[in-house]
This record gives C-alpha cells, structure tokens and sequence, in this order.
C-alpha cells in the first residue's frame, strides 16, 4: 500500500510540466535512481552496523568464540551458564539499584529546574550554560571534577562533613555507598540536558490555561497540579523511555570513575559484559549477556508503553 | 512540545517577552524567589567541583595531597599545564581526536543530508522501509553491536586506527537522517522546481538550493556530532591500543598510569580536553539547544 502512495505522488509531480507519457516513464525510472543513490550511505548503514551485527550477535550467542578460532556452536549453552552465573545477577542487582537511584532522581530535579526556568527568569542563558557544562564534559574530565568532591581525603565534601561534625565518607570507596555517590554523579552530569527537554515540554502549555486558572482562583500549587503536571506527562514518558534505556547500558561511567570496583560492588552489567568479550575473549557468552540485557530492555520499555495510557495526557 | 518543534528559538526568545512595568513588579519579583533560590543554588553545585578542580590542577603535588586540602593553590603553579602540553602525549591525543571529531563531523553531515534529502523529497522503492529501520537503528542498543563491530572492523584490518571510529559517521547517524529530513519537507518545493526547470540535476538542487537553506539544521548536526565524538570512551577503548593512536579521554586516563603521583597533572591534562568541547558548545549554543529542544533525542 505504501507502495501506491509513493508511486501515486511520483507520477503527480512528474506530470506537472507537460511531457509526453514515455518521456514521464523513464524520468520517474532516473528519479528512482537518484533516489537509491542519494540513500545509499543508510543502506550501508543498515546492511553493515545494524542487520549484520544484529544476526551475527544472536549467532554468537549460541557459540563459543574466542576471536581466534571459528565459532563453534554449542547451543543453549551460553544462556543456561548465564542462569547459573552469579555474577551476572549480582551485575543486574547492581544496574537496578543504579537505575532505581538515578531516573527518579534526575526526571523530578530536571523538572523542579524547568519550572524554575520558565518563570520569565532573568539570565535563563547563564543558568542554562552552568547546567551544560556537565552535559558537555567527557566522562573523564567528569571523573577527575567529581574526585575533587569525593576524594575521600581530600575531597570538599567530607571537608564540609567534617567542618559541621558529621562522620566522614569514602564515597566510591565504600562498597555500600559507590552505587548512591555514581548515582548523584550521573545526576549531576546528566540533570542539564533532561531540564532543556522538560522546557520544551513546558513551554508548549498554553498560557492561557494558567490565566484561567488564575481567574478561578486556583492556588500556585492546584497550578502545578492541575496544569503543569498534565502538560509535561509526554516530555516525563520520553524522559522515562530514554534514561531507562541508556541506564541500563551505562558503561563508561563506571569504566572510568570505579572500574566495578571496590570488590564488584559497582559492576553494571555492560561493564561485566565487555569484560568477558574484550579482556577474556568470549566473544559468545559476551554476545549471550547483550541479547538478555536487550530483551530485558525492550520488555520494560513496552511495559512502560502500556502504562502510558494511564497517566500520560494528550492535549 | 510542538511550539518547540517548529519554532525551536521560542525558549530564547521567551524571557526577553515585554513586561508591564511598575507597583506589581516587586511583588512579583518577590514570587520569583524560590525560583531564583533553586537555580543559584543549582549554578553552584554545577560550577564548584569544576572551580575545585581547576585549583588542584593548579596546585604543586604536595599541596595536593594536603589532608585537610587548601582550598586555594599557593603558589599557583602555572606550569603543570605547561608540563602537560611538553612533556606528555597531549598533543598527539589532541591532534587523534581533532581528526577523529572533525571527520566524523563532514562524514555525518554530508551523508545524513543526502539521505534525508531522498527521504524528504525523492520517490524510489523501499522509502518507507527505510524510515521505519531509521527509527529501530536508534532504539537498538548499542551493547547489542558491539562484538559483532569489532569483528567487522577486525576483518577490515582497522583495529589499533582512528577509522572505526569515524566510519560510522560517513554511513548516516540515525539522529542526523531525522533531523535533515525535518528541514528539507519544511522547504518549500518552489524553489527547486525552479531549479530543474533550468536543468539542473538532483545533485545539483541539493548543493545548490537546499543544503544553503538547511544551515541552522547542519550547524545542530554537528555540534551533536562533535560532542559525541569527542567525549566517547568506550570504542576508542576497544579499538585502539598503542597511545600514539590514544584520542583525548583514554590518553588522560592513560596519563594516570604513566605518571604516578601526578594527579595535579593529569587534572589539568583532563581540564584542557574540556576546552575544544567547551568552546564549540559556547560558539554554537543556540543551534545545540535548538537540536536537544526539537529532537529530544541524545548522541
């Protein structure tokens, strides 16, 4: 059917200078094949960086394969190893108590800053630079800006800490807290980008809206309530849908800052993965690893799909 | 949402809307407050582990190892930065992700334009298809690729060069085929019709009349690009392996093993591969706020 309607419009616009009915053939033929051409690099793309890898990776998945040797296929082997494999649980226990931390946090600080944005504030460009420069910077500049914080012996948080009293941390150090701190450093880094969206969203509410309101005698709060809230559902879905799909991949964070460490406490489950493909060379159980994590993936996302319908407004 | 999305500037042009002056402007200022409160303190929070950080790069080793630390260098050692750009791999880094990131920039540029050109405005089989597949490629997750990329760019002989990751780039990012193609059906077709009239080909109405009319759109494509690009770990961590190839972040990671007890060094050395990023994203803020603002999508 799509089919039709492409065809259907290529004769429309190809009759528009008067030509004869040959003359309209072979110039929809030559439209066709500058059309293939000027697609050809995605074509590329498709064949060499999403089909192939697609179904090589699922391939790999039921071998071994040490990079050395041709695959050899062994099956269910690599999935029902993964089942036994109390790493990779404890590896999935530490993204999940990552992404607990991290989404709620960042989505309702994004939004409590968009709000405070879009107050017809004066200097918003200043404001929204500081909150990018976080955005911008590598993982690694983020990693050497967040040890003068968090160093635990000379670092300023356990500085202000000591100053009012309080019992000093060892933040990345401390196999209970490494998965909190990475959490508020993930925040801190990622919160700039997530507000732009919110203020996006929020900037297409109509003000009317909050006149009327206002008319009615609607508190600040019964605003928030009623208006904003309702208003920003659909940016707070998008925001949900992307950070859950990249928190779950997170990788470099904990690459740089912590390498899983102290003793596993902060190994996610892609940092787990890439050390069984890239430094032990099981390039099958890696590929074995990836296929369950994007499973998991696309489950939650289609649950978070359906629960759309219950709390996200469509104006 | 789509106020944004066909008039992306509305958020700049926002607070500078006229207001009414006089006796409600206290009042109203006084509401502001809170809002005021929220984002100096959040100013604050962002800027002073990077304000921290820029003094212990400035500081000697012993004075950063102090316990309880100085909160200011004394004596400013200026030199660490000039150490790092003399004495370590800096430059050569410097220069790996320039070409990495200035070539990932062309390549995406130049190849997500023509392709959302055809999507936009070009009839041939598969279109559609084609449309579709670009939105699955940015659902799919990157962890899913990984191996079987590597052992493409491993057949290719690529490994241990800056190829495999600029490559990708020259192939179309999915992000950059949306964005083009958003641009190109908001131009009106007058202007190529006129165009082919006077016989000129495909090519040369998408150089000539369309590209010129989509550089708002190409400038968002590549301060996205550049960014991606320039603070990307994890393939240069897997593809590259001697330091004279090594791109900015794992050459300062690098640093760390190379120069033990150094770590006012490799601050500043982590400090100074901000500066590129910084500068192109105070350059061409408002085409990066424009393109997060309209796409809503990261990378």
């Amino acid at each position: 059917m799509a089919q039709s309607v492409v065809t259907g419009r290529a004769s429309q616009s190809a009759a528009r200078p008067p030509a004869g009915v040959d003359n309209r053939r072979s110039r929809r033929r030559k439209d066709r094949a500058w059309g293939v051409l000027f697609a050809s690099p995605y074509l590329a793309h498709l064949l060499l960086l999403m089909l192939w890898p697609l179904g090589a990776s699922l391939y790999f998945a039921f071998t071994t394969y040490d990079l050395v040797n041709p695959p050899e296929w062994t099956g269910f082997e690599n999935f029902t190893r993964l089942l036994s494999d109390n790493n990779f649980w404890r590896t999935l226990g530490n993204t999940a108590y990552f992404a607990v931390l991290f989404v709620p946090a960042q989505t309702i600080l994004a939004l409590l800053l968009a709000v405070a944005l879009n107050q017809k504030i004066k200097g918003i460009a200043l404001f929204r630079t500081a909150f990018f420069v976080p955005v911008v910077s590598s993982w690694v500049v983020v990693a050497y800006v967040a040890d003068s914080m968090l160093n635990p012996r000379s670092g300023i948080a356990n500085t202000l800490l000591d100053w009012v009293g309080l019992p000093t941390q060892d933040w990345l150090q401390s196999p209970a807290l490494v998965i909190p701190t990475l959490a508020g450093v993930a925040v801190w880094k990622g919160v700039g980008y997530m507000m732009l969206l919110f203020l996006a969203g929020l900037q297409a509410i109509p003000e009317e809206r909050y006149e009327a309101a206002k008319v009615d005698g609607a508190s600040a709060l019964q605003r928030l309530r009623h208006i904003t809230m309702p208003g920003v559902s659909g940016t707070t879905f998008l925001v949900l849908v992307l950070t859950l799909i990249t928190t779950l991949q997170a990788f470099e964070q904990v690459f740089v800052m912590t390498d899983g460490g102290p003793n596993g406490a902060s190994e996610l489950t892609v940092l787990y993965m890439y050390r069984q493909g890239f430094e032990y060379f099981q390039m099958g159980y890696a590929s074995a690893i990836a296929w369950v994590l994007f499973l998991l993936i696309l489950v939650l996302t289609i649950v978070q799909l359906r629960l759309q319908r219950k709390w996200v407004h469509y104006a | 949402m789509p106020d944004v999305l066909t008039d992306p500037d509305a958020a700049a042009r926002h607070p500078e809307t006229p207001r009414r002056r006089g006796r409600g402007n206290l009042r109203r200022t006084a509401r502001k407050a809170p809002a005021y409160l929220v984002l100096v303190l959040g100013t604050a929070v962002m800027v002073l582990p990077f304000l921290a950080s820029l003094g212990n790069s400035l500081k000697s080793y012993a004075q950063y190892i102090k316990v309880p630390p100085d909160w200011l260098p004394d004596p400013v050692q200026w030199s660490n930065y000039q150490e790092v750009w003399e004495r370590t791999d800096f430059v050569t880094y410097l220069t790996n992700s320039l070409i990495v990131s200035g070539a990932a920039v062309v390549g995406a540029l130049i190849t997500s334009a023509m392709v959302g050109h055809a999507l936009a405005r070009m009839h041939f089989p598969g279109r559609d298809v084609l449309l579709v597949a670009a939105l699955g490629t940015m659902m799919l997750p990157t962890v899913i690729t990984i191996v079987p990329s590597f052992i493409l760019f491993k057949s290719f002989g690529w490994l241990d060069t800056l190829l495999p990751l600029i490559a990708p780039y020259w192939l179309a990012t999915p992000i950059g085929i949306f964005l083009m193609r958003q641009t190109f059906l908001g131009i009106p077709r007058d202007f190529e019709e006129a165009a082919s009239i006077d016989g000129a080909n495909p090519w040369q109405v998408f150089i000539r009349v369309h590209l010129p009319m989509a550089k708002p759109a190409l400038a968002t494509l590549g301060v996205f690009t550049f960014m991606t690009t320039w603070g990307a770990v994890l393939e240069p961590t897997i593809y590259l392996t001697s330091p004279e190839n090594f791109t900015l972040p794992i050459g300062v990671m690098s640093l760390q093993g190379q120069y033990v007890g150094n770590d006012n060094l490799v601050t500043a050395a982590a400090l100074m591969s901000l500066v590129p990023v910084l500068l192109v994203f105070l350059v061409a803020q408002r085409y990066f706020v424009r393109g997060v603002m309209s796409s809503g999508v990261k990378g």
